[in-house]
C-alpha cells in the first residue's frame, strides 16, 4: 500500500491523563479513511497530533507528501500545513467577521510570500500575487458552491455553509491530506448529501481525506478504511463490515450505551 | 543593616501578598487581570481616612473601609465586567484599565490630587515605638501589628477558601466554568464574592501602606497595583498561597534590589522580576503554565 | 446626498490645508492642529496591535520615548539631519519591539498587556536614572528645529549654492506632519490590505486557525509589534523636534492610555476611526484643560472621561465610533473587479 501518512505507537499524556496509547495506522494515498470512536475516544486529539497542534509524547508520525516519506511529530501547525496537510474543526474556527473571500485568501497564506516591504511598495510581483490569491480564493470558493457569498462576512453563513467555507480555506492551503472533524455535524440531510458528493470532488483532486464523524451510515457509505479509537486505544482497523463485526467495536459503542453503531 | 533591610523587606511583603491574593483570586475566577483592583487598594487607604476624620477609632473606620471597598469591588464587576463575561478578552481588559483611570481621577476629584497624611492622632501612641530590638534590627510596633493583621487575614482567607462552601465553589469555577455552573453553582454569586473578598484585602493594606509610609495619594494604586501584581505572577497567577510568597519574596527583593544594588531603580526591580518571570517561568511559583494554549 | 456630503468632505480638507497660511491663523490652534497629527500617528501606530492582532500594548509610549530620545540625542550630540534621525529612530524603536516581544509574544495576551506596561515604566526609570546619557529628568533641551539643507544637491549638481531651511514657528511644521500622517495612513492602509494584513487579522480572529492556515503566529506577532514600535518611535523623533524638548515624564503611562483610548474611540482595527480619536480626544484634553480649573479641579482628573469613555465604549459599542465591518477593504481594485465579475454573473 501507497501510505501518504503512516502514525506509529503515538501516544499522548496530558499531565496524568492518557489521551492516546501506542496508536498505529495508516492512510493509503488518494482513499478516504473514517477515524471514528465513542466521545472522548481522542479522535480529535489524533488530528491535533497530526496537524502539528499537539507534540505526541511517544510514537512517529510519518508523512509523505510525495515520495520521501518524514517523521513530521512535533513539527508546528504552520510547518505541517505548508508540507500539506490542512484541516477543518469539530467546532467551526471562521474568521467571523472577515468576508468569506479574506477566510480563503488567508488560507493561501502559506502558498504566497509577499513580506512587508512588498505590501508597503506595492511592488509589482507583490500586485500580481494578490491578483493570484484572488482568483485561487475564488476556485476554492466556486469548488464548495460558495462563489456568489464571497464578499458577505463568514458569520453570516449558515451553519452548514460556514462548514463549507472551512473546507474551501482548507484546500486554499493546497493540501495533499485533508483532516476533516466532524465536517456532517449539524446539516440536514440534504445538506449531507452535498458534503457527499463534494468530499468525491476534493478525491477527484487528488487529496487524501481523513474524516471523523458521528453519522455511522455516512461514514461506512463512503469509507473504504475505518480506524475506530475507544479510550485512547485503537480497538479495530479494517473496512466497514470488519469493523461492523468487531465485537469490541460493538462494545464500545453499545456499552456507552450509544445507538449509532 | 542586612538584618534590617530583610524586615523592612518583609513588611513591605505582607502588604504586597494582600493585594496580590486580590488579582489573583480574581484571575483565577473569570481569568482577567483586574487592572482596577491597585484602585481598590488605594480606596481603601482614603475611605478608612474619611471615617476617622469622622471621629470613628481607627478599628470601626478600617472594617467600614473594608465593607465599603468590598461593595466597590463587586459593583465594579457587576456593572463593567459582567456585560463582558462573553466578549473577547480584549473588551474586558480595555475596561479593567479605563476602569482603573477612571477611580482614580474620581479619587483625585474627591480627595484632591496632593498627598495626605495618614491622620496620627488615630494611632495608638506607641505604634512608633521600638517593640523589639536584636542587635542592629529594631521591629517596631507598627510591623508587628502589620505582621499580625496580614498573617491573620491570610489564614483566614485560606480557611474561606478551602473550608467554606463558597470557598470550595471559588476553586471549582477557577477549574472549569461550564462545569461549575452545569453542577448547581450560581456562577455569577461567587465571582462576587471573590471580588468582595480580595477586595477587602486590598482595603486592609491600603490602610497599612497608608499607616507605615503616613502618606496616601489618588495615585498610589498604580504602583502598587503592578508590584502586586508582579508577585501574583511571581508566585504563579490564580494560586493563593503562590500569591502570598510571591509578595513577600518581591518585597525582600526590592528591599534588598535598593539597599545594594541601586536605590533609583526601586520600582524598577519589580517590573525587572515581572518581565523576567513572565519570560522565563509564566507559571510562577505554584501556578499553572500560561503558554498560550492551543 | 452622498455625493454633497463628499464635496463638503473635500472643501473642509481644502480649507484645513490651507487654514496655517491664511491671516485668520493662530499660533494656539496651529500648535493643536499638529499636536493632533502626532498622535494621528500614534493612534495608527498603536491600533495594529488591539486593533488588528488582538493584542492589549499597555506600554506603546515606551516606544515613543525611544524615538523621541533618539531623535533628541542625534540631534544635540551629532546634530544630525532629521531625515536621517527619522528612520534611525523608527529602526531603534523596531529593534526594542522584537527585542521585547521575542520572549514575550508566546504567552498569552494579558501578560502580553503586563509586559508592556512593565516595559513603558522601565523606560521611564532609564530616562530619569541614566543622567550621564539623557540628562534624567531635567529633560534635553535645546534641540535643533527640522531643517531642510539642500547643500548636498548644490554640491551634486556643482551649482555653489548654501540653501538651508530651518522651520520656525508652526506652520512648516503643520505641513510636515500633515506629510507624515498621509504617510502612515498610506502605508496602513496598504498593509490592512494585504498578505501581512490578512494573517494578522486572522491572529486576532481565531490563533489556532490563523496557524492551521499556516500563518507563524510568533512571527506575525513580533512583525506586528515591531512596526507599531518603529510608527511609534517615528511619531517621538517628529515630537523632539517640534517641541525642541523632551524629558522623561512626558512619556508616562498617561500617553499610553490617551493613545489606547482614542483607538478604542474611533474603533479597534479601523484607521480612518484611529484618526478621528486623536482629534476628538485632543480637543476634548483642550477643551477639559480650559474648563476643569474653572471648576476648580486639577487639569488630570480629565482623565477621568477618557476612562469612562473607554468603559462605556466597550460596554455598548465594542466597535467604537466606526463599527469594523468586514467591508472595510472591500474598496480596493481588485474587489472592485470581483464584485463587477459576481453581479455579471448572476445576470447571466
Amino acid at each position: 500500500m501507497d501510505a501518504i501518512l503512516k502514525v506509529e505507537g503515538v501516544s499522548k499524556r496530558f499531565g496524568g491523563l492518557l489521551a492516546l496509547g501506542d496508536v498505529s495506522f495508516a492512510v493509503e494515498r488518494g482513499a478516504i479513511m473514517g477515524l471514528i470512536g465513542p466521545n472522548g475516544a481522542g479522535k480529535t486529539t489524533m488530528f491535533n497530533c497530526v496537524a502539528g497542534i499537539y507534540k505526541p509524547t511517544e510514537g512517529r508520525i510519518l508523512f509523505a507528501a510525495d515520495d520521501a516519506q518524514r517523521d513530521v511529530a512535533g513539527r508546528k501547525p504552520e510547518r505541517m500545513t505548508a508540507l500539506g496537510v490542512a484541516r477543518t474543526f469539530q467546532n467551526i474556527r471562521l474568521f467571523a467577521s472577515l468576508t468569506v473571500l479574506d477566510n480563503v485568501r488567508i488560507g493561501r497564506h502559506c502558498r504566497t510570500a509577499a513580506n512587508f516591504f512588498g505590501a508597503v511598495l506595492r511592488t509589482r510581483s507583490q500586485r500580481a500575487e494578490e491578483r493570484r490569491i484572488v482568483d485561487d480564493a475564488m476556485e476554492c470558493l466556486d469548488f464548495v458552491g460558495l462563489g456568489e457569498a464571497a464578499l458577505s462576512q463568514a458569520s453570516s453563513l449558515s451553519y452548514g455553509d460556514q462548514r463549507r467555507l472551512e473546507i474551501a480555506r482548507a484546500l486554499a492551503t493546497q493540501p495533499r491530506l485533508l483532516l476533516l472533524d466532524e465536517p456532517a455535524a449539524g446539516m440536514n440531510p440534504r445538506e449531507t448529501e452535498a458534503l457527499v458528493d463534494l468530499i468525491h470532488a476534493i478525491l477527484a483532486r487528488g487529496v487524501t481525506v481523513v474524516l471523523i464523524e458521528h453519522d455511522m451510515k455516512l461514514v461506512m457509505r463512503i469509507c473504504k478504511h475505518l480506524v475506530v479509537l475507544d479510550h485512547g486505544v485503537k480497538i479495530a482497523d479494517g473496512t466497514p463490515q470488519e469493523v461492523r463485526a468487531n465485537p469490541d467495536v460493538i462494545e464500545a459503542y453499545l456499552g456507552k450505551g450509544a445507538a449509532h453503531a | 543593616m542586612f538584618e534590617q533591610q530583610l524586615v523592612n523587606g518583609f513588611t513591605l511583603g505582607l502588604i504586597y501578598a494582600l493585594i496580590a491574593v486580590g488579582y489573583t483570586m480574581v484571575y483565577g475566577v473569570i481569568e482577567l487581570i483586574n487592572f482596577a483592583h491597585g484602585e481598590i487598594y488605594m480606596l481603601g487607604a482614603f475611605l478608612t481616612l474619611s471615617c476617622i476624620s469622622m471621629g470613628l477609632p481607627l478599628p470601626l473606620a478600617v472594617l467600614l473601609a473594608m465593607l465599603a471597598t468590598a461593595a466597590i469591588g463587586v459593583l465594579l464587576d457587576v456593572v463593567a465586567y459582567r456585560p463582558l463575561r462573553e466578549a473577547p478578552r480584549l473588551a474586558a481588559l480595555i475596561t479593567a484599565i479605563g476602569m482603573s483611570i477612571f477611580l482614580q481621577n474620581l479619587a483625585m476629584i474627591i480627595w484632591g490630587s496632593r498627598p495626605l497624611p495618614f491622620p496620627r492622632q488615630a494611632l495608638p501612641a506607641f505604634f512608633a515605638e521600638p517593640a523589639l530590638r536584636f542587635s542592629e534590627v529594631t521591629v517596631t510596633w507598627m510591623q508587628i501589628v502589620i505582621y499580625v493583621t496580614a498573617l491573620a487575614l491570610m489564614v483566614g482567607l485560606n480557611l474561606v477558601i478551602t473550608k467554606t462552601r463558597t470557598g470550595t465553589a471559588m476553586r471549582a469555577l477557577a477549574q472549569n466554568r461550564t462545569a461549575a455552573a452545569l453542577m448547581g453553582i450560581n456562577v455569577n454569586r461567587v465571582i462576587s464574592f471573590t471580588f468582595a473578598l480580595g477586595s477587602g484585602m486590598g482595603a486592609v493594606a491600603g490602610v497599612m501602606v497608608s499607616m507605615y509610609y503616613n502618606t496616601m495619594y489618588p495615585t498610589m494604586g498604580y504602583l502598587a497595583g503592578v508590584k502586586a501584581f508582579a508577585a501574583a505572577v511571581l508566585g504563579g497567577i490564580g494560586s493563593v498561597p503562590g500569591a502570598m510568597l510571591g509578595g513577600v519574596a518581591l518585597g525582600i527583593a526590592e528591599t534588598l534590589g535598593a539597599g545594594y544594588i541601586s536605590s533609583p531603580y526601586r520600582d524598577g526591580v519589580a517590573y525587572a522580576v515581572m518581565i523576567l518571570v513572565i519570560i522565563f517561568r509564566p507559571s510562577g511559583f505554584l501556578g499553572r503554565s500560561m503558554v498560550e494554549k492551543a | 446626498m452622498r455625493g454633497a456630503f463628499k464635496t463638503l468632505l473635500y472643501l473642509a480638507a481644502a480649507a484645513a490645508l490651507a487654514y496655517p497660511l491664511t491671516p485668520f491663523r493662530d499660533v494656539y490652534v496651529l500648535h493643536v492642529l499638529v499636536l493632533i497629527m502626532v498622535y494621528m500617528v500614534l493612534a495608527m501606530g498603536l491600533n495594529i496591535l488591539p486593533g488588528f492582532c488582538g493584542l492589549l500594548d499597555l506600554g506603546f509610549v515606551g516606544f515613543y520615548g525611544i524615538g523621541a530620545y533618539t531623535a533628541g540625542l542625534l540631534t544635540i550630540h551629532y546634530n544630525m539631519s532629521f531625515w536621517l534621525i527619522v528612520p534611525l529612530a523608527a529602526v531603534n524603536g523596531a529593534f526594542f519591539g522584537v527585542m521585547l516581544g521575542v520572549p514575550t509574544l508566546r504567552l498569552v495576551g494579558d501578560y502580553f498587556a503586563i509586559v508592556t506596561f512593565g516595559f513603558s515604566e522601565l523606560v521611564v526609570l532609564f530616562l530619569t536614572n541614566e543622567i550621564w546619557l539623557t540628562r534624567g529628568p531635567l529633560g534635553v533641551p535645546g534641540i535643533a528645529p527640522v531643517s531642510i539643507d539642500a547643500t548636498w544637491l548644490a554640491t551634486l549638481l556643482g551649482v555653489d549654492s548654501r540653501w538651508r531651511y530651518a522651520f520656525r514657528g508652526e506652520v512648516p511644521y503643520f505641513y510636515l506632519g500633515l506629510l507624515m500622517v498621509i504617510l502612515v495612513y498610506c502605508g496602513m492602509r496598504r498593509l490592512e490590505d494585504s498578505r501581512l494584513g490578512r494573517a494578522w487579522l486572522a491572529i486576532r480572529e481565531d490563533p489556532m486557525a490563523a496557524a492551521s492556515c499556516g500563518v507563524d503566529l510568533l512571527a506575525y506577532k513580533v512583525i506586528a509589534f515591531a512596526v507599531s514600535a518603529g510608527i511609534g518611535a517615528m511619531a517621538g523623533a517628529f515630537f523632539a523636534r517640534w517641541t525642541l524638548f523632551i524629558s522623561p515624564d512626558m512619556f508616562k503611562f498617561w500617553e499610553s492610555f490617551l493613545v489606547l483610548c482614542m483607538v478604542v474611540l474611533g474603533g479597534l482595527g479601523n484607521i480612518n476611526g484611529a484618526l478621528v480619536g486623536a482629534v476628538i480626544l485632543i480637543a476634548l484634553g483642550e477643551l477639559l484643560r480650559v474648563a476643569l480649573p474653572r471648576l476648580g479641579l486639577p487639569t488630570e482628573t480629565r482623565f477621568l472621561a477618557y476612562g469612562l469613555i473607554m468603559v462605556l465604549i466597550m460596554r455598548f459599542r465594542p466597535g467604537g465610533i466606526f463599527t469594523q465591518v468586514a467591508e472595510t477593504t472591500m474598496q480596493s481594485g481588485l474587489i472592485k473587479e470581483l464584485r463587477a465579475r459576481l453581479a455579471a454573473r448572476r445576470t447571466a
